[in-house]
């Protein structure tokens, strides 16, 4: 603990005045219980931050892939792309508008789902809608509540972007299908009994690549961000189209909100201990079973 | 653990547990020793927050909502006539085809329709076991039930439902009884239990819910999930991508629901640790059943708030 830190509370006297409050019961309340993803500690944390959750908010967008799609063809499958694509804005517009109505000016600690199949994609997105406790938001309060930020950064994350002067701005994706081109007859029959590059695969993972990684980015500055932090890649063959592959690129575009970046200085530490052990009850069932 | 053959004085006392638990948890839970689910690290921060273990406490639940026959409530769903006279208050959206007469396979109509049954079911089975562990803990005259473990799977084979819950009862060194003895229960221990507590937040009760959407799809769903999509139906794509308005609406109804449902119980109190289970089964093109479980600690604020100093960020070597 640094010099400047609070003394510990009694902790026996915190838990008996805990205990103290439950000892009677409780008025009867017609408020709009909090409701949040955050462990303890990211509460604590956005707390000290200055912000504090206000709901658990999700948007979930279904949309269809027209049959033929994915049939043999040459170069980008531009159909599934914008499927992708539209999912996922639309999924985000979802929770955004969750979000506004409990005047929230973000969501923090997003969750994505992806489920891409043969006729539809599905897009999930669960999240905690916060607000700056004081209301004080740098973009402004009416700003940022007609445009909630989305975030699938932590909140320990967002806390330590916040204190190095940047913030969170939207979601930045991108998604991009590609047919790997065909071989000829002649060169499968000879590369058949070689050790070799597939260099057809290879070249479709690259420009899917490119493709995707490029909406990624023009999706973080028409949300107005300077950057991306964070990416997450998946790609690879579709399970059900061999011949096509996939890949998506996702990340929180983020902008500068103070005069400039803050070093935020940490400190390093040697820990003599062992890992740290966290309490996870679901190890009382034994490794493995029930699994 | 306590051995189940305990010594039990039979001219002593009835003991606590007067209610209608097994004699053998009887004599289990009046034996001297203490038993406990915690781990060494949790035990040890248990004790530091004054707070006393008393027992392991369980509870069990077998359900069974696999018939979807007559008097089920599932038939209501079947007919658009049925709703209206259905009733249950669930949350229902009807859908109605654009096209007229096709034919007599064509999809006229469809419907997101909650399953109140399900969910009542669910409920059933969940707050059972909640409440036979609760009881263990009450009868040990515990104040409260610490690192819950809760499981719902399915009983080997048979297709029913296993709700399980297992939790270690505590006495607050000190500390007043909760209000009706029945003791309050979270699924934290250890130090992020104490951090809790050092924020001022007491745990209240795990609390959970199950919303369950059903999906009964109309023509235009049938066709966007089966790709017919640009031309109406039958037709080569000739335009972009669409949203399947539909199955989207019973998405998100399943987590709003899910979300109302422990919003309900949490009479002003906060939610915290919230964790979000979606269950999809597709039965045909666009009919599904959307199953979404809800759990989480419910706490209340016992002071106000105090900001914890700003974390100093550290780098950790090795």
């Amino acid at each position: 603990m640094s010099a400047g830190a609070p003394s510990m509370p009694d902790l026996r006297a915190e838990m008996r005045r805990g205990a103290e409050s439950l000892a009677t019961a409780a008025p009867p309340s017609q408020a709009r219980g909090i409701t949040s993803d955050l462990s303890v500690d990211e509460a604590l944390l956005l707390h000290a931050a200055g912000w504090e959750p206000l709901d658990l908010v999700c948007g979930v967008a279904v949309v269809s892939v027209p049959v033929g799609v994915w049939n043999w063809g040459r170069g980008a499958i531009s159909l599934a792309s914008d499927a992708h694509n539209a999912a996922v804005d639309q999924a985000a517009r979802a929770l955004r508008a969750e979000c506004g109505k409990v005047h929230g000016h973000g969501v923090v600690g997003v969750r994505v789902d992806v489920e891409v199949r043969t006729h539809h994609i599905e897009v999930a997105l669960v999240g905690t809608a916060v607000q700056p406790a004081d209301g004080n938001d740098p973009r402004g309060r009416d700003a940022a509540e007609a445009m909630p930020f989305v975030s699938d950064l932590s909140a320990r994350d967002f806390t330590l972007l916040l204190r190095a002067g940047w913030m969170p701005v939207g979601l930045a994706f991108g998604a991009c299908f590609v047919y790997s081109p065909r071989r000829t007859a002649g060169t499968a029959m000879k590369q058949s009994t070689q050790n070799i590059e597939l260099t057809n695969y290879t070249e479709a993972m690259y420009s899917a690549r490119e493709s995707a990684m490029e909406k990624m980015q023009e999706s973080a500055l028409e949300v107005g961000g300077e950057g991306v932090v964070e990416v997450k890649v998946t790609e690879g063959p579709m399970s059900f189209a061999r011949h096509a592959v996939g890949f998506t690129a996702w990340g929180t575009a983020v902008k500068l909100v103070a005069e400039q970046h803050q070093f935020v200085q940490p400190q390093m530490i040697l820990p003599l201990d062992d890992a740290v052990v966290t309490f996870e009850a679901q190890s009382l069932r034994g490794a493995g079973k029930n699994r | 653990m306590t051995d189940l053959t305990g010594s039990v004085d039979p001219a002593g006392p009835p003991g606590p547990a007067a209610g209608d638990l097994p004699e053998a948890a009887v004599r289990r839970l009046q034996s001297d020793a203490f038993s406990s689910g915690l781990t060494v690290p949790d035990f040890a921060a248990c004790l530091d927050l004054g707070l006393e273990p008393v027992a392991l406490v369980q509870g069990f639940c077998v359900m069974q909502w696999g018939w979807y026959g007559p008097g089920s409530g599932y038939m209501r769903g079947m007919s658009p006539y049925a709703v209206a006279s259905g009733g249950g208050g669930g949350y229902s959206e009807t859908y109605r085809c654009p096209h007229g007469f096709v034919s007599a396979e064509h999809r006229t109509w469809g419907q997101n329709l909650e399953q109140p049954w399900v969910e009542a079911a669910w409920t059933q089975g969940y707050g059972s076991a909640y409440a036979r562990m609760i009881e263990e803990a009450t009868d040990m005259g515990a104040h409260g039930v610490i690192g819950v473990v809760d499981r719902v799977g399915t009983l080997a084979d048979t297709g029913n439902t296993e709700f399980h819950f297992l939790g270690t009862a505590v006495k607050v060194d000190g500390g007043q009884p909760p209000a009706g003895g029945v003791p309050w229960s979270t699924y934290l221990a250890g130090q992020r239990l104490t951090k809790s507590i050092e924020a001022g937040f007491m745990p209240v009760a795990v609390v959970a819910s199950l919303a369950s959407v059903r999906v009964w799809a109309y023509c235009m769903t049938e066709y966007l999930m089966e790709g017919q999509v640009g031309m109406g139906w039958g037709g080569y794509a000739s335009s972009g991508p669409q949203l399947v308005d539909q199955v989207s609406k019973a998405h998100m109804a399943a987590r709003q629901l899910a979300r109302k449902h422990v919003r309900e119980q949490l009479v002003g109190d906060e939610l915290h640790g919230a964790t979000i289970d979606v269950a999809t089964r597709e039965l045909a093109q666009g009919d599904e059943v959307i199953d979404c479980t809800l759990r989480g600690n419910r706490v209340r604020r016992f002071k106000d708030f105090d900001p914890i100093a700003a974390p100093r960020p550290t780098v950790r070597l090795g």
